[in-house]
């Protein structure tokens, strides 16, 4: 029996990612707020952590992913023609492509 | 009083209108009865009825933007505004009041709504016991009048994809059915990301349900059985 369910693992996904993404804002505030970097570099070394590069790398993945989801939703939803449908959903696609790659080398810059 | 009935008749009318017709209410008058002095006064006008008594799901409308049942609600509950009685909203008219269901009766059939059986079935009674049979409380008692499926919005914008309210109601009725040994085939049925996930819990549905029903609870129950079935 099949579970690679293409509306359930989106669905999943979209909630775990969520949690996730909720998780690391609460944390990353808490830590800007208790413990404020006192300029650029020491912002700089906070994110270069390993462990916090790893997380913050983490973030921006769910993020892009939820954002695909919720965008591949409302396409769904509201976007009946099939040609224009595909149109669309390559065009998100490609730029969520776009800022994830952006967001890589701005990530890479930091180690 | 005054009550405001959608008009439409394809065969001559260009687009809908409202027609305003003032009826004497007596008390315990019902929205249906009101319907039907209408069309004693008016032979054209159309609607659906039957038993006139919220069994038979016939007469499904929508008043002043709210889908109900007509024989079960009481022109008292209108008694200090305008009552507005339109189509079920987002099926396509076929006259007056009365809309096509095609596409609502096609996502019914489409959870395939019986008892599938890989065991022989037995000779006589095919027990459960009282907790099983609970399980279906809540469930078993739609009578399928379309208020939640074209109540929601997810079903206006794809009713030939969509499941709907009613009929995610439906298959997780059987779901929940101990007698049922179907679930895999259920599940894998419901595969793809329009039958089940263009549900974005909005809840009108639950709102419409003149039985007061859960279709919302039953597409979570359905979405936690995929859940579980897939850790």
């Amino acid at each position: 029996m099949s579970r690679h369910l293409s509306g359930f693992r989106a669905w999943m996904w979209q909630r775990a990612s969520a949690v996730y993404l909720a998780g690391f804002c609460i944390y990353a505030l808490a830590r800007l707020i208790t413990v404020p970097p006192v300029d650029h570099q020491a912002l700089k070394s906070w994110v270069g952590n390993p462990g916090m590069w790893l997380a913050t790398a983490l973030f921006f993945l769910f993020l892009l992913l939820h954002a695909w989801i919720g965008v591949r939703d409302v396409i769904l939803d509201y976007i009946k023609s099939a040609g224009l449908r595909l149109g669309m959903l390559a065009a998100v696609f490609v730029f969520v492509l776009i800022c994830g790659l952006w967001v890589l080398s701005i990530l890479m810059g930091v180690l | 009083m005054e009550f405001q009935i959608y008009r439409f008749n394809p065969d001559v009318d260009q687009e809908p209108r409202m027609q305003s017709f003032a009826v004497e209410v007596e008390r315990g008058m019902m929205l249906r009865d009101v319907l039907l002095e209408i069309k004693r006064r008016d032979e054209s006008f159309a609607f659906r009825h039957s038993c006139g008594e919220g069994v038979c799901g016939s007469d499904g409308v929508n008043v002043n933007g709210r889908n109900q049942l007509a024989c079960i609600t009481p022109v008292s509950d209108y008694e200090k505004g305008p009552v507005v009685i339109r189509p079920l909203p987002g099926r396509p008219v076929t006259r007056d009041l009365v809309v096509d269901m095609s596409d609502f009766y096609h996502q019914y059939h489409a959870v395939d709504p019986w008892l599938k059986r890989k065991d022989p079935v037995p000779e006589q009674e095919n027990l459960q016991t009282p907790e099983q049979r609970a399980r279906l409380d809540g469930l078993w008692e739609c009578i399928l009048c379309g208020c939640c499926s074209s109540s929601c919005p997810s079903f206006w914008w794809n009713p030939e994809k969509f499941l709907g309210p009613q009929a995610l109601l439906s298959s997780w009725r059987f779901l929940a059915d101990s007698r049922d040994q179907a679930e895999d085939e259920r599940l894998d049925a419901l595969d793809g990301p329009y039958k089940v996930f263009r549900c974005h819990t909005i809840m009108n549905c639950v709102d419409a349900c003149p039985k007061h029903l859960n279709p919302t609870r039953a597409i979570g129950h359905i979405r936690n059985l995929m859940l579980k079935k897939s850790v």
